[in-house]
């Protein structure tokens, strides 16, 4: 860039700035624009498992967390479509754990029933899930199967529990405070450094 | 120009370091307090939100650099030290959980507020069972200190004459009402020569109990306390002719800019970790080699989970079952109640709980039709329970690996041995027959526990005696080497106990801070 350009860049860039910073917000009320989150106004694009995958994945929610007592289920929470996204941005070991539990569980459906797992009804499920059930353990299950069921329990439970969904269905509950979907102090970030 | 006329310097703004500069302004002397992190606007920085309002749903982020801090959720994540920012290193399968607050207030600001003394069984251990080394204090020594701790956080609880677990000055609570599952436990425990008490914890004020609301205000009104935020110390000064600690440089936590500050009198009040780590970098302090070692900490879970048969299916209610229950150490207090293996610990118990779905081993309808038939009709046990000190178990600088601003990090070896095991395994037998006998149905049960650190009370690695060979501190928590150099937290902790420390930091700290004030009155520093 030849030098009287490059100066008329910099006296631009500062100009704009200092006008920006010139700006006042008019005296009164301050001013506040309203928002919705970006779940209530669109839908997640799945990024990360097949749709084989997420098909698979959606047909476990309905089973695993399924609706009940007027409370929604993982599949109305959207648990599954919420589980794309955490497991994509996951560390690689939680990738793998999940990538291969859901493509275990659907070739066992072909190898047992001839069919893709989200085709299969709920008996047929359970000869496939009970086996990978194991009771409680301080240290997780060592077997990768049987170590993703129990994530996948666990983590469908915090997606519904935490979604607004249930946070809606719980609204007049007298037990909410401090149970599902309750609000709780959030700290934001504290003087951070950049 | 900086005004250089500071009496004392006190890094760190927790428990311990608030209580310093609480006791030495009253004293009227002038004090600086530098804290790395920034201070805390419980308005500003605190928000009410819904777990479904969070970037993660609740999850937290998973590439938070949290990785040991279980304690960590999406709503606190925050509050605690980045492990990118302020890393740490420990042997291959061998996991150290270093759980860090930085903010002004420190980890005071978060505690559970569970208060107790430290007993002659922990001051005296060597004199007891031989575990471990005699302080070079009694509970009678620090008895005046915890009183005027307790009474200033305003400690409830409920007396037992106990030489185990001492009795404070505590501000009156009603008893309370017991459910019927709480006098079952209690009359087996009874037959069992199991004690069985209540909870003691510090109210403090407006429910907070912390540095910043009960100690640090009132040094500041003294007018003679500045606090600077976000200096991040790296080094303790020593004028070379003396040999006697000038000051620290610190750097700014954002700008990195490097400054001096300097003071007739160092007061490290860091964090047990922390003020080893600035020691071990400063290379200071450490003619008996001991600065580091001797790290012990108390090991937390062994869980163990019952259900009453008669509050199940929709039947718990307040009468019935609900309340809190809490056995202080009962172990090798004499021949008759000696285990394999030494120290003892405390079992806290909530009574009324619902257990985790994550318990049963069953998914859809019939996992809710087993939580629904569970639904507060549980009874939870863990443990607190004490870790021996051994020399192996120490922190070193880690010269490979350096924190955000350039200073080299903490290398952390410590283990568990068969003494916690056989505990453990105790604990968790223990539970299990009191259970039992108080007619519940066992659920789970675990001796497993946590990683060492998890309790979040690291303790040792700068211990006090009368040897300055075979101790970093006196009995003031005063240096050995450098008489103007205190150390006032957790780190110089000769054994732990199975107590949680904050009580018996506290009151050292006040101890060693009259001590530190009429010795420069006396002009001994």
């Amino acid at each position: 860039m030849q030098r009287r350009r490059f100066m008329q860049a910099v006296t631009t860039a500062s100009t704009a700035a200092t006008a920006a910073a010139q700006q006042t917000p008019p005296a009164g009320e301050p001013i506040k624009i309203g928002t919705v989150s970006a779940d209530a106004a669109a839908e997640p694009v799945s990024r990360f498992f097949t749709s084989r995958q997420l098909a698979v994945l959606r047909h476990l929610s309905r089973l695993i967390l399924p609706a009940s007592n007027g409370r929604p289920g993982a599949a109305e929470a959207g648990a599954a479509e919420f589980l794309d996204f955490l497991i994509s941005v996951s560390p690689a070991p939680r990738q793998q754990l999940y990538r291969g539990g859901l493509d275990f569980v659907d070739a066992e459906a072909e190898r047992l029933f001839a069919k893709p797992f989200p085709e299969i009804d709920e008996q047929q499920a359970d000869k496939i899930l009970r086996p990978l059930l194991t009771p409680w353990t301080f240290d997780p299950p060592a077997n990768p199967r049987q170590r993703f069921l129990a994530e996948l329990r666990a983590d469908l439970r915090t997606a519904t529990m935490n979604s607004k969904e249930m946070a809606r269905a719980t609204a007049n509950s007298p037990r909410r405070r401090r149970g599902p979907g309750g609000a709780a102090p959030y700290w934001l970030p504290i003087d951070p450094t950049r | 120009m900086a005004n250089q006329n500071y009496d004392v310097l006190i890094v760190g703004s927790g428990h311990s370091g608030g209580m310093a500069a609480g006791v030495l302004t009253q004293k009227g002397l002038r004090c600086l307090m530098l804290n790395a992190g920034p201070v805390v606007d419980f308005e500003r920085d605190r928000k009410f939100k819904a777990a479904h309002e969070l970037p993660y749903r609740g999850f937290g982020n998973p590439n938070a650099h949290l990785d040991h801090v279980y304690q960590a959720n999406e709503f606190n994540a925050n509050t605690w030290v980045s492990e990118k920012e302020a890393p740490y290193s420990y042997p291959p399968g061998a996991p150290y959980n270093w759980v860090r607050v930085r903010l002004v207030g420190g980890r005071s600001l978060f505690w559970a507020r569970q208060s107790f003394r430290l007993s002659d069984y922990e001051f005296k251990a060597a004199d007891h069972d031989g575990a471990g080394d005699n302080w070079p204090i009694s509970h009678d020594d620090l008895a005046p200190y915890y009183s005027r701790v307790e009474r200033q956080f305003r400690v409830t609880g409920r007396k037992e004459g106990l030489p185990q677990f001492p009795d404070g000055d505590f501000v009156s609570v009603a008893d309370g009402s017991e459910s019927e599952c709480q006098k079952r436990i209690t009359a087996e425990a009874r037959k069992m020569e199991i004690p069985v008490s209540r909870m003691r914890a510090a109210l403090g004020e407006g429910g907070l109990a912390s540095s910043v609301n009960l100690s640090i205000p009132g040094a500041l009104a003294t007018g003679k306390l500045d606090v600077v935020q976000n200096a991040v110390v790296r080094e303790i000064t020593v004028d070379k002719d003396t040999g006697r600690a000038s000051g620290v440089i610190f750097l700014d936590r954002h700008t990195r800019r490097e400054m001096r500050a300097r003071a007739r009198v160092v007061v490290l009040a860091a964090g047990t970790l922390e003020s080893t780590r600035l020691l071990l970098n400063s290379n200071i302090a450490n003619s008996s080699g001991l600065v580091g070692r001797y790290l012990i900490d108390q090991q937390y879970g062994c869980t163990v989970i019952a259900a009453m048969p008669e509050a199940r299916d929709g039947k718990a209610n307040p009468a019935l079952i609900g309340g809190g229950l809490f056995i202080p150490r009962f172990r090798n207090l004499d021949t008759k109640s000696k285990r394999n293996f030494r120290g003892g610990y405390a079992i806290p118990m909530s009574t009324g709980s619902t257990p985790d779905a994550k318990y049963f081993p069953e998914y859809g309808a019939a996992l809710q039709k087993k939580l629904d038939s569970y639904a507060g009709a549980c009874v939870q046990g863990g443990i607190y329970g004490e870790v021996l000190p051994r020399y192996e178990n120490h922190v070193r600088i880690n010269k490979e690996q350096k924190d955000a601003w350039g200073i080299p990090t903490l290398h952390i070896e410590a283990r568990y041995g068969e003494n916690e095991r056989n505990l453990c395994r105790d604990a968790a037998d223990t539970m299990e027959e009191l259970y039992k006998a108080a007619g519940l149905e066992i659920l789970v049960k675990s001796d497993k526990v946590n990683p060492p650190g998890y309790s979040i009370h690291e303790l040792g690695t700068c211990r006090m005696g009368d040897d300055p060979k075979k101790s970093v501190l006196n009995k003031f928590n005063q240096s050995h080497d450098i008489k103007n150099l205190f150390v006032v937290d957790g780190s110089a902790f000769v054994t732990g106990g199975w107590q949680n420390p904050t009580m018996t930091i506290l009151a050292l700290s006040m101890r060693a801070s009259e001590y530190l004030a009429d010795e420069l009155k006396k002009g001994n520093l």
